[in-house]
């Protein structure tokens, strides 16, 4: 079972990672990061807490357009153009194909933000030596943290984005339906928080629109779990039990979503 | 010569835009006080708008209101900024507070700008009390709202109540325990009020900023300067002197400073040293 | 080797509930070492049968056996060896990459890998061009790429589907060369076409598919003995079928 994955993987990952696009979120990512010294002059005080923001931010941002634009370009590339074919041909199950191409990706994931992530420690590491006195708070150990939680995040997301393109016919509906599921997954306690309490800003919402946002709760990944940011950003701590829970979370979810697509899949066919 | 025309006719259109170029520049801009204030989003909404870059837009209202308050220096009429924009700056300060409450230039910005420029001293300290609620490691905050209760509001019970809560938090200066002191013996507020002046002065890096904390602080040391004086003179004589000129002619001192804001030091008539700019 | 027993298959039009059968109880079997060619006009069924046996499609009804075992189980691809129609690799990888992981997918080890590639890319002529990334290579070099993927397991079965189309005669020749030789090894083939020469050429046999149902099975020795030629075959079953023109 697990001897073709790695060969599926390699080829997905080399094809990734080899895309163009890659240059130009590296470089987004490295513009970003310049701008971040721009931006830093004009706080007023609180400059480890902006650098640090823009640092996270520019890395999850750039995480997000590799998996909408390179990983469901993968995707797109078997599913439009029949690669697929010259995968199916050898003795691999469908399932053994999904998850072989899903480490793919979780490798090129990784691989993305060890390049952006370089980037943003440089930056940060420069701004700190500037503003020492701003970073009185400044976590390396929370920067990593918060990296990690991107890194499974988008992992998360992945998942989700084979899930959606087992059943799906153009790459393009696979990326709506995983773009409206970040949009909804960052959104969900938020919203949830304001129809259960909406006295704060005096809507009324039906009692349908509450039962929906709740079922909604259950059935999108809650991605706010995932971000840490202000939480680095400002120096606070995370506790250990919450960091286990989010990614036995993370996990759970991405096994689910995976053995979901591997089903559909399997029932599949390639006119 | 054919193929050149599409590069003749982007040559006739490039003067037809430099020209709509210079005039949209300064039309938007006239435009843009009139009407760059008005709406934002409450608190809860922007927070599921701005997904999970709840901080950054945080950082980026709080530039913005920077940028748009020092454009109003350019401003030649007075008042210099009205109230409604002070309403709309204290709104988006508590927009940019709600993304996260832990960032600490929205109560510095507040603090330092809204006390004393746009007399919203209680909204000042609603908003410094969710500061001093989360950052709750920081000892400026509670300073802050100690020093406006004591200040502005002439609430020293409060205001002591707060010195105490900041002195216990690591990094509370040592002036806080004169300040603590100062308050219990009734001490001057301009006295006080230099004190915060210069510790605030300490710890800012820009330019702009320190100048107009500076010029605040020259003032205030001024007019400390001339309450010494007073209380000579009262010591002396018995009574508070009618105008600052019986200063001068008692000898207790050479001249009366001026008011760097452009005003005139005088004295009401119940003996408190006031000047007509009022520091503003 | 190869066999077909009464499969069948129909396909939805677009979104109205009209369905098209693409194969009407197809039955048939090729023998261990027989070079089978499988003739039809455009859309006559030759692709959805080759699907079918690589399990790209699976059959409404009947089944499809290769070496005794049913093509859903997917160790039966050890032994076969597939060209689709118009090949597309994923771009960025080299013939190289691709043959490694034609290889590594089947099983093999890397010392047999690196035997099968140099030998495979030099009979396919494109061991000048082995590092360089596929998307820089040309349609006829992709077809011979594509070929060298199948046989790079040395697989028993060779199903090819439109090996021929878009080479020029000098492809042409080295693929019916590669046929030859895979036949003089004891392989099975299994091709489609409708270039009627090319099976005229290298088969043993050829079946004539028209509308979804096989309309003959020939031998093209018995064939050609009798004076036929294939065309006048294959012309004569399409008019049975009540076909003017290709679909």
């Amino acid at each position: 079972m697990v001897k073709p994955l790695f060969p599926i993987a390699v080829i997905t990952f080399k094809e990734g990672i080899r895309n163009r696009a890659i240059y130009g979120i590296s470089i987004l990512a490295l513009f970003m990061m310049l701008i971040n010294f721009l931006i830093c002059q004009m706080v007023m005080r609180d400059v480890g807490k902006v650098a640090m923001d823009i640092a996270l931010s520019t890395v999850s941002f750039t995480g997000l357009l590799l998996v909408f634009f390179v990983g469901i370009n993968l995707m797109a590339k078997d599913l439009d153009k029949k690669t697929i074919y010259m995968v199916l041909a050898r003795p691999v199950s469908r399932a053994q194909y999904m998850v072989g191409k899903f480490f793919g990706m979780v490798a090129l994931i990784v691989a993305s933000n060890l390049i952006q992530g370089s980037f943003a420690v440089v930056s940060l590491f420069i701004l700190q030596r500037m503003y020492a006195n701003y970073f009185l708070r400044f976590s390396w150990l929370m920067f990593f943290l918060a990296l990690l939680f991107i890194v499974l995040m988008l992992i998360l997301l992945t998942a989700l984005s084979f899930l959606f393109a087992s059943f799906s016919s153009t790459s393009f509906i696979v990326l709506v339906l995983t773009i409206v599921s970040y949009i909804i997954g960052n959104s969900l306690s938020d919203v949830k928080a304001l129809v259960e309490a909406p006295q704060s800003v005096g809507i009324h919402p039906s009692p349908i629109t509450v039962k929906i946002v709740q079922a909604a709760y259950y059935l999108f990944p809650n991605l706010s779990f995932f971000d840490i940011k202000t939480q680095a950003a400002n120096g606070l701590a995370v506790s250990l039990s919450c960091v286990g829970w989010t990614m036995l979370y993370g996990f759970a979810y991405t096994a689910v979503a995976l053995s979901l697509a591997c089903f559909i899949f399997s029932k599949r066919e390639f006119p | 010569m054919r193929r050149y025309y599409p590069l003749i006719i982007a040559l006739l259109f490039a003067p037809v835009y430099l020209l709509c170029l210079s005039t949209l520049g300064p039309l938007r801009k006239a435009e843009q006080q009139s009407a760059g204030y008005s709406y934002t989003l409450p608190g809860p909404i922007a927070k599921i708008a701005t997904l999970d870059y709840d901080g950054l837009a945080a950082d980026y209202l709080m530039l913005n209101i920077q940028s748009y308050y020092g454009g109003t220096f350019e401003r030649t009429e007075r008042p210099r900024v009205k109230e409604a924009e002070w309403r709309w700056m204290y709104d988006v300060l508590t927009v940019s507070s709600d993304l996260d409450p832990y960032f600490f230039d929205p109560y510095y910005f507040a603090n330092s700008f809204f006390t004393w420029d746009a007399q919203m001293v209680k909204e000042t300290n609603i908003l410094l009390a969710k500061g001093n609620h989360f950052r709750d490691w920081d000892w400026l905050p509670s300073f802050y709202m100690g020093f406006n209760e004591f200040y502005f509001l002439h609430d020293n019970a409060k205001a002591s109540e707060y010195l105490m809560q900041s002195s216990k938090k690591p990094g509370a200066t040592a002036i806080l325990a004169s300040l603590a002191t100062r308050l219990a013996y009734k001490a001057s507020r301009t006295e006080v009020a230099i004190m915060f002046l210069q510790q605030t002065i300490e710890g800012t890096k820009d330019k702009v900023e320190r100048e107009a904390l500076e010029k605040r602080l020259k003032t205030l040391q001024r007019i400390f300067f001339l309450e010494n004086a007073v209380a000579a003179y009262k010591t002396k004589l018995g009574t508070v002197p009618g105008s600052l000129k019986d200063l001068i002619d008692q000898g207790l001192v050479k001249r009366i400073p001026t008011d760097p804001y452009g005003g005139v030091f005088f004295i009401d008539k119940d003996g408190v040293v006031k000047t007509t700019s009022d520091l503003r | 080797m190869i066999t077909f027993e009464n499969v069948s298959k129909r396909f939805k039009e677009g979104f109205t509930s009209r369905k098209v059968t693409a194969l009407d109880d197809l039955t048939l079997s090729v023998a261990t070492g027989e070079v089978f060619g499988f003739l039809g006009p455009n859309g006559a069924g030759k692709s959805t049968s080759i699907k079918i046996l690589i399990n790209l499609i699976f059959p409404d009804s009947g089944r499809a056996l290769i070496g005794g075992q049913d093509v859903g189980n997917k160790d039966v691809r050890r032994l076969v060896g597939f060209l689709p129609e118009n090949p597309y690799f994923y771009d960025y990888l080299t013939a190289e990459e691709l043959l490694r992981f034609g290889g590594q997918a089947s099983g093999m080890d890397s010392a047999a890998i690196k035997q099968r590639t140099d030998l495979l890319l030099t009979k396919v002529n494109l061991d000048k061009a082995r590092r360089r990334p596929l998307r820089t290579y040309s349609k006829g070099m992709v077809q011979r790429a594509g070929l060298a993927m199948a046989l790079i397991h040395d697989p028993q079965v060779v199903i090819l589907d439109e090996p021929m189309s878009g080479l020029d005669p000098l492809g042409r020749k080295m693929v019916g060369d590669i046929i030859i030789e895979l036949k003089q090894a004891g392989k099975t083939v299994f091709f489609s076409s409708h270039i009627l020469s090319d099976v005229e050429r290298f088969c043993d046999r050829a079946g004539i598919i028209v509308g979804g149902k096989l309309r003959s099975v020939e031998s093209l020795d018995t064939m050609m003995a009798s004076g036929a030629t294939l065309e006048n075959v294959f012309l004569a079953e399409v008019d049975k079928a009540g076909q003017k023109e290709v679909d």
